[in-house]
C-alpha cells in the first residue's frame, strides 16, 4: 500500500509521545516499586546474619524461578508445571562442573543456561504442540522422569548425590550476590521483553493462537523461544542454588516445593506482569518464613489458606491492584465481573 | 507465472484457483472450484449457508490444504507455505468469528498485525505503534485506541479485525462476513471502508450474506452452492441466473417460475391469435394464474 501522507505521520507521533508506548508490563509504578526493593536488598549481607542471608537467597531465588514460569505460563500462557527441571538441570551443571575442577559461579550459570536451552529445543518442540491441560501434564511428566533419570545415573552420584563446592564460611555472601543479579537479571530480561515485539508474539499466541498464526507469529518458534528464556532463568537460579547448598541430590534439586512455590508466587504478585513474580516471591517466601518459626508443625494449613484466599481474592494478583482506579468499590466490581 | 506479465499490475491474475476440493470425512465442503481472481478487483463471494464459502477462505488464506487442487498466488501454491507465512506473501484475512487479543488495547492488537506482518521486520515496536495508530484513524477506532479489545462493541471489532488484517500490509484482503450483525447504517460504514481499502489498490475477497451490500461493491460475483461454483460474473447478470436464483430459493420456487412465465406467455399468444372482440365474450373465463410475489 502506498500512503503515508506526512500529515498523518506527524500527528500520530504526538499521540504516542503523549501517551507512551505502554508496553505489557504490567503497573509501572509496581515494577519501580520491585526495583526499588531489589536495590534495599543488596544490603542484606552486610546487616544481617547467615541465617537472614539464606532466607533472603530464598526469595531471590525463587523470584527468578518466578519470573521464569512467568513468561511461558504468565505472557504466553502455557501453564509448565515441569519448571524444576530446569532449575536441577542448572543446579547439576555447577555439580558436574565442581566434579570437574571448575569452580567459577560463572561459568556455572552459562553452562545451565546453554542446557537448557538445549534441553528446552529438544523437548519443546514436540510437548508445545499440546495444549491446555495436556501441556500441563506432560509437563509434569517431564519433571517426574528426569527427577528418576538423575537419580538412576551413577555419573551424577544416583540419589545419594553430588558434594557441589563450596566457599568458606568468610565469602558466604559470594552466593547471595550472584543470586541477586539472577534474580536482578530475570526481572529486567521479563522487561525488555514485555517493551519488545516478542513480548507481544508470546501476548498474541496466549490469547489466541489461530489469530497469531494468521497475523505472521509462527508458533512453535515462538513458544520454543519463551520456553527457552523460562529455562535460562530457572537454570541460573539452580546453577547458583546447587553450591550455595553445597549439596545436591534429585530431592533437592526436584523438590515438588521449588516446582509448585514459582507458579503460586507468579499467581499472587501477578501473571504476565514485570513486578508480580518478585513481589510474589517477597510475600510468599517470607510469609512461609515465618509461619515455619511459629507453626512448625501446621505452617501449610496457613499457607494454603492464604492462597485460596488470594487465588479467590486477587484473582489477577497484586499488581493488578496498582491499575485499579476507583478504590474497594472498583475492585468489588472488578471482581464479581472477573468470575462471570 | 510468465515472467513478462507483471503480476501487481491491475487487471493482472493475482490469484488462481484451480480445481479446489476440501473433503472432511465423506463430505465434499467443495469439489471443483476453480476461478481466477484480477488484481485490484473485489471479488464477492456468496452462496447459501454450508455452500463452502468459509472453507474456500480457509483454503485461500492456508488455513486448510485443499483435498484436490491448488490455489496459487504470486506462482506459489498456498498449500506449500506455513499459515503463518502465508501474511508474508501478502495475503490476510478476517475471521467471521472475529479474534481479538481480548487483553491487549486496541491498539496493540493492530500494532501485533504491524509487527509480524509482511513489512513487520523492517518495523521497530514504535513504528509498528505509528502504523497501528494510522490504520485506527483510517477504519475510525482511534477513539478507543487505548481500550482493552474485550471492550468493543460488535461492529467495532469487525473495524478492528480489518484493521489488523491491513496492518500486515496485503495486496490481497480476504473478508469473511465483516458485515454480519451491522445495522444498515453500521453496513454503508462499512461498505465505505471497504472501497476505500480497494482504492488503495488492494485486492478484496468478500464473504457475506447481504445481497444488497455484496452487489454494490463487487465487481465480480462467484456463486457457491453445495460446494460447487454454479455462477460467476458480474453482479447483475450472476443474480438473475437460473441456478443461482434455485440454490437461494428452491427449485420449486423456480419451476413455479417457469410455469408462471410459461402461462403469461401462452395467454399473450393466444389474445395475438385471437381478435380481441373474441375475448370479450369468453366460453370460459381464463384461469388466472396466482399473483406472482416478488
Amino acid at each position: 500500500m502506498n500512503h503515508s501522507p506526512s500529515a498523518v505521520q506527524s500527528s500520530t507521533g504526538t499521540v504516542l509521545r503523549r501517551i507512551g508506548l505502554g508496553g505489557i508490563t504490567g503497573s509501572p509504578v509496581a515494577f519501580a516499586i520491585a526495583l526499588g526493593i531489589m536495590a534495599l536488598l543488596l544490603a542484606v549481607p552486610a546487616t544481617h546474619n547467615d541465617y537472614f542471608q539464606i532466607v533472603f537467597r530464598n526469595i531471590l531465588m525463587y523470584a527468578a524461578m518466578a519470573y521464569g514460569w512467568n513468561v511461558i505460563g504468565g505472557y504466553t500462557g502455557y501453564v509448565s508445571f515441569g519448571q524444576v527441571a530446569f532449575f536441577g538441570l542448572g543446579g547439576y551443571c555447577s555439580a558436574v562442573l565442581s566434579a570437574n575442577g571448575v569452580d567459577n559461579l560463572f561459568a556455572d550459570v552459562a553452562l545451565a543456561c546453554v542446557v537448557n536451552v538445549a534441553f528446552a529445543i529438544v523437548i519443546g518442540i514436540p510437548v508445545l504442540r499440546l495444549k491446555g491441560h495436556y501441556f500441563a501434564i506432560a509437563t509434569l511428566g517431564i519433571a517426574l522422569a528426569i527427577t528418576d533419570i538423575v537419580a538412576n545415573l551413577d555419573a551424577l552420584g544416583g540419589s545419594s548425590g553430588l558434594a557441589v563446592h563450596h566457599v568458606d564460611e568468610a565469602h558466604f555472601y559470594i552466593y547471595y550476590y550472584a543470586m541477586w543479579l539472577v534474580a536482578l537479571g530475570s526481572m529486567l530480561g521479563t522487561y525488555a521483553i514485555a517493551r519488545s515485539k516478542l513480548g507481544y508474539a508470546f501476548v498474541a499466541i496466549r490469547e489466541n493462537e489461530d489469530a497469531a498464526a494468521v497475523l505472521g507469529i509462527g508458533q512453535t518458534r515462538y513458544k520454543v523461544i519463551a520456553w527457552a528464556i523460562s529455562g535460562m532463568m530457572a537454570g541460573a537460579a539452580g546453577a547458583v542454588f546447587a553450591p550455595a547448598n553445597g549439596f545436591l541430590d534429585p530431592s533437592i534439586a526436584f523438590s515438588v516445593d521449588s516446582n509448585v512455590f514459582p507458579i503460586v508466587m507468579a499467581i499472587l504478585g501477578g501473571v504476565g506482569s514485570v513486578a508480580g513474580p518478585f513481589i510474589g516471591s517477597l510475600i510468599l517466601t517470607g510469609t512461609n518464613e515465618l509461619l515455619q518459626r511459629y507453626f512448625i508443625s501446621i505452617h501449610t494449613l496457613f499457607f494454603g489458606a492464604m492462597i485460596v484466599l488470594v487465588v479467590l481474592l486477587l484473582p489477577r494478583g497484586l499488581v493488578w491492584l496498582f491499575g485499579l482506579k476507583g478504590g474497594a468499590r472498583a475492585w468489588l466490581k472488578a471482581l464479581t465481573a472477573y468470575k462471570a | 507465472m510468465s515472467a513478462t506479465a507483471d503480476p501487481l499490475a491491475p487487471g493482472a491474475v493475482a490469484m488462481r484457483i484451480a480445481n479446489v476440493g476440501m473433503r472432511f470425512g465423506g463430505l465434499w465442503a467443495l469439489s471443483e472450484v476453480s476461478f481466477d481472481v484480477e488484481r485490484g478487483s473485489v471479488v464477492g463471494l456468496i452462496g447459501p449457508n454450508g455452500s463452502g464459502k468459509t472453507t474456500l477462505m480457509n483454503v485461500i488464506s492456508g488455513v486448510y490444504k485443499p483435498s484436490t487442487g491448488e490455489v496459487t498466488y504470486a506462482g506459489k501454491r498456498i498449500a506449500d507455505v506455513p499459515t503463518h507465512e502465508v501474511c508474508h506473501l501478502g495475503i490476510a484475512r478476517t475471521f467471521q468469528v472475529v479474534k481479538p487479543f481480548a487483553s491487549l488495547t486496541v491498539r496493540e492488537n493492530v500494532a501485533v498485525g504491524a509487527m509480524y506482518g509482511r513489512n513487520g521486520a523492517k518495523r521497530s515496536t514504535r513504528a509498528s505503534f505509528e502504523r497501528a495508530q494510522e490504520l485506527l484513524e483510517f477504519v475510525g477506532l482511534a477513539r478507543v485506541a487505548e481500550r482493552p479489545a474485550s471492550d468493543l462493541t460488535i461492529p467495532d471489532r469487525k473495524r478492528l479485525e480489518v484493521a489488523k488484517a491491513l496492518a500486515l500490509d496485503p495486496d490481497v484482503l480476504l473478508l469473511d462476513e465483516v458485515m454480519a450483525g451491522l445495522n444498515a447504517a453500521e453496513v454503508d460504514e462499512a461498505l465505505d471502508l471497504l472501497r476505500a481499502v480497494n482504492g488503495r489498490g488492494v485486492t478484496l475477497i468478500v464473504v457475506e450474506h447481504l445481497m444488497k451490500a455484496i452487489v454494490s461493491i463487487s465487481t465480480t460475483i462467484v456463486v457457491l452452492a453445495e460446494g460447487k461454483k454454479i455462477a460467476q460474473g458480474a453482479p447483475s447478470e450472476v443474480l438473475a441466473s437460473p441456478q443461482v436464483i434455485e440454490a437461494y430459493l428452491g427449485s420449486r420456487w423456480l419451476k413455479r417460475q417457469e410455469q408462471l412465465k410459461q402461462i403469461e406467455s401462452q395467454r399473450a399468444e393466444a389474445e395475438r391469435v385471437q381478435p380481441p372482440e373474441a375475448t370479450q365474450q369468453p366460453l370460459d373465463p381464463p384461469q388466472h394464474p396466482p399473483e406472482a410475489t416478488p
